[in-house]
């Protein structure tokens, strides 16, 4: 037992950068793999509607605009969306339709603001993306592996 | 003379709602009683309406704190109704990110017992080192706080040999500052005449009221789910099951910086040895019917979660009992005998958190206090009548 035990530690901190940064001027490096904002690449998607019934938050929206051309809609309500990235998960497209990037202030005063919409025609990817979609609701009970 | 001083809903001391209210005889707790339902969210109910993938991002969010924990049981009973086996590496994976949070939840508990004890400078630096391991936490899932990380038969990112060896440096430096915490609580004679002989609760009173987890452990009593009932991992891994004796804060906080060293261990052994292979299986959407309840240590003690299937994409009904409810009984005994000033410190000490442990609410009748079950047939009616006699706003706008 001694007396102020911390303080050497304290004492030994005067002299030492801040452990913190000055955010607004001066900003951390988000690692790779950060879960930032979804987005769509809408040359790839297939419109199988994988994220939005994932989603958890159900923050994705696809809808018909014009069912002759092919054409719909997808909105992202980032105001709903939770950054999981499970539509990323769920998109069977490869490279995937669904893409995260990796940006983190998207605060915004009207949460509408936040809304991002696409109006694409569906992508039709050659034979072999198609066939390893598993769009279909019944998948297969998976084996398990040791 | 005795009074009642209620303490919470909302008090400077609580971090989240609570009430509390104390019989005092002078400076003295004579009787306490705790009110719950302040931040019931329908966690529960919720699950109901949402596929078994969902689910896992929305039990995430039962807590901030130990998010992997609720996950991670919650993904463990739907692994036991899908009759799925995760590999090996993705398991690894997944009790690997466990023990980080448990470093990054306990790092935060020992801040959170020096601010209660005030000892602020303890409670920035180890805030400070806490950092280390949310940085790890969010190289490795993308986030940091809620990781992600599991899905229904693995994990969803694999980790790769540069973040390993970021892991091990980030682990050797926080061991060298929780060694240095624990010489700092051993030798600090005002931190140590603080929180020692406070919130007492003897081995006898521990194991009568089932308290989980590190105030069980400071009682002596040696429960761990890790150790008892070894999951996935934990049967490989060599470690030693942490307790103390003195049933105090003080016993609380040397269980707490002892896990820390221990889970320490544990992660570099995971890093070390981590097999090859797949890090996750396909699941698939439905389960069978059926029911399965798993046990998991997080960092606050035993976590149970309670899934029914009826063979559709969602759960029957989900039941969480998280730790912090089985640390109530305990609690009030704690408080007991103590002093008004000990109240924060002994709350605190239990690492509690109210929004993982309300998952039901009581109906007490403002008039006349009496409590009544009502059945969920019957909640409907009321609701029922409730819209029929308040008409609906037919030219109601969204405010903004």
């Amino acid at each position: 037992m001694r007396i102020a035990a911390f303080l050497p530690e304290l004492l030994r901190h005067l002299f030492k950068k801040p452990a913190t940064v000055d955010y607004p001027f001066q900003k951390l490096e988000v690692p790779q793999g950060f879960r930032g904002t979804p987005y769509l690449n809408p040359e790839m998607c297939i419109v199988c509607k994988s994220c939005e019934r994932d989603c958890p938050a159900e923050a994705i929206e696809i809808s018909d605009v014009n069912p002759a051309e092919k054409r719909f809609k997808m909105v992202i309500h980032n105001d709903r969306c939770i950054h999981c990235a499970q539509c990323v998960d769920s998109c069977p497209t490869s490279p995937k339709a669904m893409q995260m990037d990796s940006l983190f202030e998207i605060a915004t005063d009207d949460r509408h603001n936040l809304k991002k919409e696409w109006v694409y025609v569906r992508a039709v990817l050659k034979p072999k993306a198609p066939a390893a979609a598993p769009a279909a609701p019944a998948a297969p009970a998976a084996e398990p592996k040791a | 003379m005795s009074f009642e001083i209620p303490i919470g809903p909302q008090h400077p001391a609580l971090k989240e709602p609570i009430s509390l209210r104390m019989t005092v005889d002078g400076e003295v707790i004579t009787g306490v009683d705790i009110r719950l339902g302040y931040n019931h969210r329908g966690v529960e109910k919720l699950a109901e309406q949402k596929t078994w993938i969902q689910n896992i991002y929305l039990t995430e969010r039962i807590c901030g704190i130990c998010s992997h924990s609720h996950a991670t049981c919650y993904v463990q009973a739907v692994e036991k109704l899908m009759e799925l086996l995760p590999p090996r590496r993705g398991l690894y994976i997944r009790y690997l990110v466990s023990e980080l949070e448990r470093v990054h939840s306990h790092l935060l508990w020992l801040g959170v017992a020096g601010h209660e004890a005030g000892f602020d400078s303890f409670f920035m630096y180890t805030w400070r080192d806490r950092e280390i391991v949310m940085d790890l936490l969010e190289m490795i899932s993308g986030n940091r706080v809620h990781y992600a990380i599991n899905t229904i038969g693995g994990v969803r990112r694999d980790i790769d040999e540069g973040q390993k060896a970021k892991i091990l440096e980030g682990v050797a430096t926080l061991r060298k500052r929780s060694e240095y915490y624990f010489a700092i609580g051993a030798n600090e004679p005002s931190f140590v005449a603080r929180i020692a002989g406070v919130g007492m609760l003897s081995k006898e009173q521990a194991v009568s009221l089932c308290a989980v987890g590190p105030v069980a452990r400071a009682s002596g009593v040696a429960r761990d789910v890790r150790k008892e009932d070894p999951y996935a991992v934990y049967d490989e891994l060599d470690f030693e099951l942490c307790t103390a004796d003195s049933c105090d804060v003080l016993g609380r906080v040397v269980v707490r910086v002892k896990e820390l060293l221990e889970s320490y261990k544990m992660i570099e052994q995971m890093v070390r040895n981590l097999p090859d292979g797949d890090i996750a299986v396909k699941a698939p959407r439905k389960a069978k019917p059926g029911e399965a309840v798993s046990r998991y240590e997080a960092p606050r003690g035993e976590n149970i979660h309670y899934v029914k299937s009826s063979g559709a994409d969602k759960p029957e009904r989900l039941k969480v009992r998280a730790p912090t409810l089985g640390n109530y009984p305990a609690t009030i005994e704690m408080l007991k005998k103590g002093f008004i000033a000990d109240i924060p410190l002994i709350f605190a000490a239990i690492d509690p958190c109210i929004c993982c442990a309300e998952r039901a609410v009581t109906l007490v009748d403002a008039a006349n206090g009496a409590e009544s079950i009502v059945r969920m047939s019957e909640l409907r009616r009321r609701a029922l009548a409730r819209a029929k006699n308040a008409p609906v706003k037919g030219n109601a706008v969204w405010p903004f």
